[in-house]
């Protein structure tokens, strides 16, 4: 198969790839670009480590042809934050101890972020904050201190809403 | 793993393009299933001809009724304000296909086109009576969504033509909708039976049933048992409804067990229908 050109905005730079029609997301972000803080494992949509934004929405980029994503906007674990700067949900992952081995977690901080935005201003409930990350399996932690991190980190961007990082 | 991947610029176009290239080609709605399927090699079409951007992504309401386009993803019917009301089981059902991640992607034209016996959004849309509407190179047509689907993973649907959208009269104000599933974990699960129901007290009575029969179904004798008795008749419905599907053994479930669901999700859903038309009502 002959490769195309084709357009994606990631982590707000504009890059312009040749890429083959099967193609996933994933692939092009990981084995293309050498961006693996996203995540794969199961490849069916099933568990959510490869969880990216789309146009700001959470979807899963294991099954995301890189054709669907032409032209639109994609978020990685990446364009998040960095040490110096960490987005408050990384920063309340970190004290809540919600990371045992990490492979879950750019997916669980991206379905976090996607679902928070969604409803700025508003602290979510416990089973809302649940049922938000329902597609994104976490096999280590059991859950808790994740969820708990999310509703702080909730908090904390409803607080400082002003603060770099905070914003939707 | 190879197709040509085609982004055509109209209707039109897009059944040009599958005219050309007969059973090899495949529409691509949102690929939450279609991808896996490709993946597992259990498919291997030759052409992807993509959906996107050709103005079937709306949800649109008129004084009469409802236009969900083939394209509008399930996260836009659980989000959209309309659907409140008399129609929330279509945001019930949307709110528990995959997880987000999928519902952002996955759309209504896909969970019908699909086939799929378990599919969560089809037994609401056909409680309400919905007509599809299909663009071919024979120009439209539509037709009622419970004759389109045929078993399962088989539709009416030709090879050229798109599902271009599902529309269905607005119910009454006194009238009331639900959709249960019952599955083996409360998210991100196939179905193991998911039910149905539309009320319009004393004038019309819907049950439609999925998981439970090599299609989605209707229960038409328990719609008129509902329909001349009212609550009297709820748990007799249900009953009644769990003899006529013919559901099969498989990893999810047994048939006996999901003969049991019917008879209990028929009469749950059509209860809380009952107490809805109540509830709207005080």
């Amino acid at each position: 198969m002959t490769r195309r050109a084709l357009d994606l905005t990631i982590n707000g730079e504009p890059y312009e790839l040749a890429v083959e029609p099967h193609w996933t997301l994933l692939h092009v972000l990981r084995r293309e670009l050498g961006m693996t803080g996203t995540k794969e494992n199961c490849l069916e949509a099933e568990c959510g480590v490869c969880t990216v934004l789309l146009d700001g929405k959470a979807v899963n980029a294991c099954i995301l042809l890189v054709e669907q994503a032409r032209g639109r906007s994609i978020v990685t674990i990446e364009g998040l934050g960095d040490p110096e700067h960490l987005h408050p949900l990384q920063q309340a992952f970190i004290e809540h101890g919600a990371v045992q081995c990490g492979y879950c977690i750019p997916g669980m901080i991206l379905s976090a972020k996607s679902f928070l935005d969604e409803r700025p201003g508003r602290v979510p409930s416990e089973a809302e904050v649940r049922e938000a990350l329902s597609g994104t399996l976490c096999r280590c932690t059991g859950y808790q201190k994740i969820v708990d991190a999310v509703i702080a980190a909730a908090r904390q961007m409803n607080a400082w809403p002003e603060r770099p990082g905070n914003a939707p | 793993m190879g197709f040509a991947f085609h982004r055509p610029e109209s209707l039109d176009a897009a059944i040009g393009i599958a005219c050309e290239h007969g059973e090899t080609a495949r529409f691509l709605a949102g690929g939450t299933d279609l991808i896996v399927q490709i993946n597992r090699r259990r498919i291997a079409p030759g052409h992807l001809i993509s959906l996107a951007g050709l103005g079937l992504e709306s949800i649109d309401e008129t004084d009469r009724e409802v236009v969900l386009g083939a394209m509008a993803t399930h996260d836009a019917v659980v989000t959209h304000p309309g659907f409140g009301k008399q129609l929330v089981a279509l945001a019930e059902a949307s709110a528990v296909i995959g997880g987000r991640q999928v519902r952002n992607i996955a759309t209504v034209g896909g969970n019908i086109v699909n086939a799929s016996p378990a599919a969560d959004l089809v037994p609401v849309l056909m409680a309400l009576d919905a007509t599809v509407e299909l663009r071919g190179r024979d120009g439209t047509c539509s037709m009622p969504l419970d004759r389109f689907l045929v078993e399962r993973g088989r539709t009416e649907r030709r090879p050229d033509e798109i599902l271009t959208a599902v529309r269905f009269d607005k119910p009454p104000v006194r009238s009331a909708t639900a959709f249960l599933k019952a599955g083996r974990r409360k998210a991100m699960e196939i179905s193991v039976v998911c039910v149905a129901a539309h009320l319009v007290p004393g004038r019309k009575a819907r049950i439609a049933i999925g998981a439970a029969a090599a299609r989605t179904l209707r229960v038409p004798q328990a719609e008129a048992l509902v329909e001349a008795n009212g609550r009297a008749a709820f748990a007799e419905a249900g009953r009644l409804a769990a003899r006529q599907v013919t559901p099969i053994d498989d990893v999810r479930a047994s048939a006996r067990y999901r003969r049991l669901l019917v008879a209990t999700l028929v009469e749950r859903a059509l209860a809380a229908c009952a107490d809805r038309v109540e509830a709207g009502a005080a």
